[in-house]
């Protein structure tokens, strides 16, 4: 919908929509960090309503790609559509999940506030949070099952309930794509389960799921789709054509050519 | 009564003015892991006053914290470009703006100073702070400065929330961060101007953090943290700004920051939930506990494997088992009547035998600790 009164972000709606079919197309894309790429010809289609998973070597890139997909690092090349829109005009319609880390958990507030903040992008600027939006952060805590911590100290929570407490602020906007980043890192199992059967109903209700994933193991039994990065794409497609020994071995086996050799092909491309 | 002296009223309103400026917009500085911020940008003024006086060509105080803010937009600018276009981090980045403004503001103001013939204005009170300047006029200026910053915060507040908190998450919601966290900065600039005349250039620091980190060790959420801060500055600028009025020759700057800082340790030390010594206390207090359940619970576990109800359980043992000496713990459990001290050869020293209510007690944490 076109940016109402109160909205955040671009408010007229480009006429051209690009690759509406897809939830997320990138060309070219390539980002660089003083002197050397990060990202590189980056290629990538993710077609609507797949539990997709990103993996790759530590230094790949992962985290970068979801940074440059939302529109947090300028790239130096190449562009991005996320719903068949440039990101400026769909920001409500994806949620964003960061790593733990980023965040100081010292800082005075408390969970139902974090999960709150989702919405903030509905409410625009200066208008405050009320009782709906109490009430409809409360039900994504609830998702969760974390309701029974909605007024807990963030400093008092595990990792794992950390971790939940992200998830729930993605959940209360509502959106048609969520992107995370290593949600299952360092988290018990039982979060680990709580994430996974969360992420699995929202593509059973026609819900685009990015995720970089940390654990390769566990890649064929939660995911459905996957890109396999190395700074270049290595593959990408379903589950069951990508994760091959071959395409592994290019990504993690050391270092990568950014052109590749004439004759040779990565499988799953 | 010393407040009903005419200057003494100006000098406790001004300070708690700056009280309060610096308490709230410090918070922000302190939560974004910027404290000395207002370091650099109140020894960044110091040529801003310069070049206000040299400007206006008297102490016309509007000219001078107009140049204190505009140095300090300067600085601002500087610092951010600094960071996104060279290497350097942040503390370094605070370091040498810090540096090359309050020297330039030094050349400045001993240059002003070594002017035969003109008036001085007296600039040399800004380093360090001066109760006396503060005219009523002047407090009408800071005044408005103070409502028209506080306003901007509370209107705004959830967009500075979540830019402190999750400036990342804030700009996938479509905040314009960079701008927002600019605005914050110089918020502090704005507060540094408030109180540059009581509290002067070197110490402003001081005022920015410490009336935030005290309100922080007491509370849990921003908005309560800011009203803490504006209260708990106002108190420092008024009681130092007093105490300097009474006493002759003494600089209102420290006295203030003494204050401030004072209250700022005494709640790091004492605030319960986060000061030190209620950890200390509270970590002490749980490790008794422990040992006074172990000890249940060993005397429980004896007297089942030597199958009498009423075994009598010899201290030695209970030290050489827990590794030390539990003549205290067992007086405190007997005290409370969990056991009673018996006589059974005595020649071996105490023996501890569980009561019915200690029995009860045991089986209960044998219990609780099956169910962990």
């Amino acid at each position: 919908m076109a940016g109402g009164s109160g909205r955040l972000g671009k408010g007229v709606e480009p006429a051209v929509r690009h690759e509406p079919d897809l939830a997320v197309h990138v060309e070219d894309l390539t980002v660089s960090y003083h002197s050397a790429p990060v990202l590189w010809d980056i290629d990538l289609d993710v077609p609507p309503g797949v539990l997709a998973a990103i993996v790759g070597p530590n230094g790949a890139g992962k985290s970068t790609l979801i940074k440059a997909i939302l529109g947090l690092i300028r790239p130096a090349a190449g562009h991005v559509y996320v719903l068949g829109r440039r990101i400026g005009s769909v920001r409500n319609r994806v949620g964003y999940v960061p790593q733990r880390s980023t965040v100081d958990w010292d800082f005075p507030t408390t969970v139902i506030d974090v999960v709150m903040m989702g919405l903030y992008g509905q409410l625009g600027w200066i208008r405050r949070p009320g009782r709906e939006h109490r009430r409809r952060s409360l039900a994504a805590l609830a998702q969760v099952g974390m309701e029974d911590f909605a007024t807990r100290q963030i400093s008092q929570l595990s990792g794992g309930q950390q971790q939940r407490v992200f998830l729930a602020r993605a959940l209360v906007q509502d959106a048609d794509l969520y992107m995370l980043d290593e949600p299952m890192a360092g988290v018990d199992a039982t979060t680990e389960r709580i994430i996974i059967d969360l992420l699995r109903q929202l593509v059973a209700r026609g819900k685009t799921v990015l995720v970089v994933h940390h654990d390769l193991q566990t890649v064929t039994d939660y995911f459905d789709w996957m890109l396999i990065l190395n700074v270049r794409v290595i593959a990408q497609g379903p589950v069951g054509e990508v994760y091959t020994g071959e395409n592994l071995k290019a990504a993690y086996g050391g270092r990568v050519a950014l052109l590749r050799d004439a004759g040779t092909k990565p499988a799953g491309k | 009564m010393l407040l009903s002296d005419f200057t003494v009223q100006n000098v406790a309103a001004g300070a708690a003015l700056l009280g309060v400026t610096s308490g709230v917009l410090g918070a922000f500085a302190v939560l974004r892991g910027q404290s000395l911020l207002g370091d650099t940008l109140s020894h960044a003024a110091l040529p801003g006053i310069c070049l206000g006086f040299i400007i206006a060509g008297s102490r016309h105080l509007p000219s001078l914290l107009l140049g204190a803010l505009a140095a300090g937009l300067a600085a601002t600018l500087l610092m951010f470009l600094l960071d996104h276009y060279s290497r350097l981090k942040t503390d370094a980045i605070l370091g040498s703006v810090l540096s090359v403004f309050f020297a330039v503001g030094v050349v400045l103001l001993t240059w002003i100073q070594g002017q035969a013939g003109t008036a001085h204005g007296g600039l040399e009170s800004f380093l360090f702070g001066q109760a006396a300047a503060i005219l009523r006029g002047d407090l009408l200026l800071i005044g408005s400065i103070t409502v028209a910053a506080l306003a901007l915060v509370s209107l705004f507040l959830k967009e500075l929330k979540v830019t402190v908190f999750d400036p990342v998450f804030a700009a996938t919601l479509g905040y314009p961060v960079a701008l927002i966290q600019a605005v914050m900065t110089m918020l502090v600039a704005v507060a540094v101007v408030v109180g540059l005349q009581l509290v002067g250039v070197v110490l402003m620091a001081a005022m920015i953090i410490a009336p935030a980190v005290g309100a922080r060790q007491w509370v849990n959420r921003l908005e309560h943290m800011l009203l803490l801060a504006a209260v708990l500055g106002a108190v420092a600028g008024v009681s130092g700004a007093l105490v300097s009025s009474a006493q002759r020759g003494l600089s209102t700057g420290p006295v203030v920051v003494l204050v401030a800082c004072g209250i700022a340790f005494f709640s790091i030390l004492f605030a319960p939930g986060r000061g030190v010594v209620w950890e200390r206390q509270n970590r002490w207090r749980s490790s008794r506990r422990l040992r006074t359940r172990q000890l249940l619970t060993t005397m429980l576990r004896l007297s089942q494997e030597h199958s009498d109800s009423d075994y009598a359980t010899e201290e030695g043992m209970l030290n050489a088992y827990m590794g030390l000496g539990t003549r205290r713990a067992l007086r405190r459990l007997e005290s409370d009547g969990l056991i009673k001290h018996v006589v059974h050869m005595p020649e071996e020293g105490s023996h501890w035998m569980l009561t019915g209510a200690g029995r009860e007690a045991a089986e209960r944490v044998l219990r609780e600790l099956g169910r962990q």
